[in-house]
């Protein structure tokens, strides 16, 4: 079997939500001899990016995000020894850390975001919900992040996303990290006033701004 | 019907899941019913006219329950219910509650399709934020005036003495207590004193400041609104607050919105969901009603094509095979002041009242702008909703897709519109000449679809 069948198995295995296959399509590759980060770009992000457009389009939803990532984890659980084996490091968009404020345990919308982070290549620490802001600091610094989200779906909860920023301020790492804010009630006005980096409407222009901030 | 501690027993006793087992188990199972079923989405008719189909959503609905049952966030246990359990529920659910004191006392009502009788009119915005007291204070006032209204829902302050309120704190206790004590005084202010107030303390997110501010005003007549967390999930602070209004005595508005895009899936999931939801508001969130909004993930608001269609086989599923009342709130893209938001209005207004049910009306500029409601955009659905009562879902059907093709393009960028302030005296809560002008303007387009108004 040709490489180019194999890495087109991989990506529909990933698009088709097929983790078992997707495994399979692994093995195969690596049997073969061919180069992990290869099967990575062309195979596994490009299947996730797939599944990423079709999900704004509306022609997939929440579920098959994340049974697509469970497909993408899967496959690169079999890969990572063979990119560690050959000293190689697996490009990737940025890290974020990324959860819902305290007192606030809206989920779904905060979810949907860390798959669709995850089909442009974003490393995603999800952190659940009802977090506190030592929590998000703490991970923060812990898995090196670039971005760190936060969501927040009340009024009340709002200013939470304010005291992690005030945090990060007086511990004096505010530069170390990009702040991102989103959810229902938050807006651009006030994501200015409480100094963040940036705001979204929705989880894909989230994604958008994940993009240019990275690259700012 | 099982009595609440049992059910809460299964709470600590059921299967014990992973949240992420459960979330993945709910989609599988739902798609599993709806392809049984053969229930299918038809974009070319956001009302459909199909008794068999309303009925196999109902029925669907039940067995998708029975599957998958409620989880507990807190115990990560699944309480199920068997068929007979859920349809001895079914069965013995409030029919008639009565909400409200005096001569604001009402029974409130199961509704059929295309019906005659007027539907419920819970009048506000639920949970949209406004400044502080003085707003809320003249928005409560407006609601209370609202013709034919016989409930409110209080929107949330902000701010407190010029600071912000903030969650599990202090202020968020005294946050709750102000809007009940405001509110009321509001209603009696312009004569409805015994008027129901089905979500008083929307300010309050935790168990304790909805219970402490219940204290400070409310009465068993009105309603604690008791939330359900998506999808079919529950945890301690809201088993608590149910346990709190059982020994109150107090009537539970049982609330859920079931998202198009999330773990529902697509319209058909949100619609067999949503009579799940009806069936855990009745077990488990022991309602007095079931207060649903399915809504779209992306855009934050209900009146796309898609919500519309789930809106509607969903409440004709519900309404048809349960005397257990229903209530849907329409939450608009648009915001005051602008001729979208009146459009968006009326077309879930007509889709709600001819698919059976009671109305909220309406949350405005998908919820989330401070001070974007007015007393009025519920007075316009009213008045929608009177004019179309006993009309056919096959004309309503025809309204509301000439109505979408004004509107549907603009979802996406959908004006915020102005604040109560602008549109509104606040002194004398008339509209300000503008915003007069709009309003019987787009009466007045409305009466090109063959609607009818008293005034």
């Amino acid at each position: 079997m040709s490489e180019e069948k194999i890495i087109e198995d991989l990506k529909e295995a990933i698009i088709g939500l097929n983790e078992g296959k997707a495994v399979e399509a692994t093995k195969n590759l690596i049997a073969q001899g061919i180069d992990p980060l290869v099967c990575v770009e062309k195979g596994l992000s490009s299947g996730m990016a797939i599944i990423g457009d079709k999900f704004n389009q509306g022609e997939c939803f929440l579920p098959e995000l994340i049974r697509a990532g469970n497909a993408f984890n899967a496959a690169l659980k079999v890969l990572e020894p063979e990119i560690m084996k050959r000293g190689e490091k697996q490009s990737q968009a940025g890290v974020v850390v990324l959860g819902t404020v305290i007192g606030d345990v809206h989920k779904i919308g905060k979810e949907i975001l860390a798959m669709l982070l995850k089909t442009r290549g974003f490393v995603v620490h999800n952190l659940g919900e009802d977090v506190s802001m030592s929590t998000f600091v703490s991970k923060a610094e812990e898995y090196d992040a670039d971005i760190i989200g936060m969501s927040a779906l009340l009024t009340t909860t709002m200013p939470a996303q304010k005291e992690v920023i005030d945090f990060l301020k007086e511990k004096g790492i505010r530069d170390s990290f990009l702040v991102m804010v989103g959810g229902g009630p938050v807006n651009q006005k006030w994501s200015d006033e409480i100094g963040a980096d940036g705001y979204a409407e929705t989880a894909e222009e989230a994604v958008q701004l994940a993009l240019r901030l990275i690259d700012t | 019907m099982l009595s609440f501690y049992e059910v809460f027993y299964r709470f600590l006793e059921g299967p014990h899941v992973a949240e992420m087992d459960y979330d993945l188990d709910f989609d599988e199972k739902l798609r599993e019913t709806v392809n049984k079923y053969g229930i299918k989405y038809d974009p070319e008719n956001p009302i459909p006219n199909n008794n068999q189909m309303a009925d196999d959503v109902f029925a669907a609905g039940i067995e998708f329950y029975e599957k998958i049952g409620t989880y507990c966030v807190d115990t990560l246990r699944v309480a199920r219910f068997t068929k007979m359990e859920i349809i001895e529920a079914l069965a013995e659910a409030p029919k008639e509650p009565v909400f409200g004191k005096d001569k604001d006392a009402k029974k409130l009502i199961a509704r059929p399709p295309e019906s005659d009788q007027p539907p419920w009119f819970f009048i506000g915005a639920a949970g949209a934020a406004v400044t502080d007291e003085r707003v809320l204070s003249a928005i409560v006032e407006g609601y209370g005036l609202v013709p034919y209204g016989n409930s409110i829902t209080t929107p949330s302050i902000t701010k407190i003495n010029g600071r912000p309120i903030v969650a599990k704190t202090p202020l968020e206790i005294l946050g709750a207590i102000r809007t009940v004590e405001v509110s009321k005084a509001a209603l009696r202010k312009v004569g409805r004193a015994g008027m129901p107030i089905m979500n008083a303390i929307s300010t309050a997110t935790s168990d304790a400041a909805k219970i402490a501010g219940s204290q400070f005003g409310l009465n068993p007549a009105d309603g604690l609104m008791v939330g359900s967390m998506s999808e079919l999930k529950l945890d301690f602070q809201r088993l608590n607050e149910v346990a709190y209004a059982l020994h109150f005595g107090s009537n539970i508005v049982a609330e859920s919105g079931p998202l198009l895009g999330g773990y529902c899936g697509g319209p058909e999931g949100v619609a067999v969901a949503n009579v799940a939801y009806h069936l855990q508001a009745i077990l488990v969130q022991r309602g007095s009603t079931h207060f649903t909004f399915p809504i779209h993930f992306k855009f934050s608001s209900n009146t796309t094509r898609n919500t519309l269609w789930a809106t509607s086989i969903s409440n004709q599923a519900i309404s048809r095979n349960s005397k257990f009342p229903l209530l849907t709130s329409g939450i608009l893209a648009s915001g005051p002041g602008t001729e979208m938001c009146f459009y968006e209005n009326a077309a879930r207004t007509i889709t709600t009242c001819v698919s059976g049910g009671g109305i909220l009306a309406v949350g405005l500029a998908k919820n989330v702008q401070t001070d974007h409601l007015t007393p009025w955009d519920p007075k316009f659905s009213v008045e929608i909703a009177l004019a179309s009562l006993g009309m056919k879902r096959d004309n309503a059907n025809e309204i509301v897709k000439d109505l979408l093709s004004k509107y549907e393009s603009k979802i996406p960028e959908a004006p915020v519109g102005k604040r109560f302030q602008d549109l509104f005296e606040m002194e004398t809560l008339e509209p300000r000449t503008e915003y007069r002008e709009l309003y019987y303007k787009m009466k007045d387009e409305m009466k090109t679809y063959g609607l009818k108004f008293a005034t």
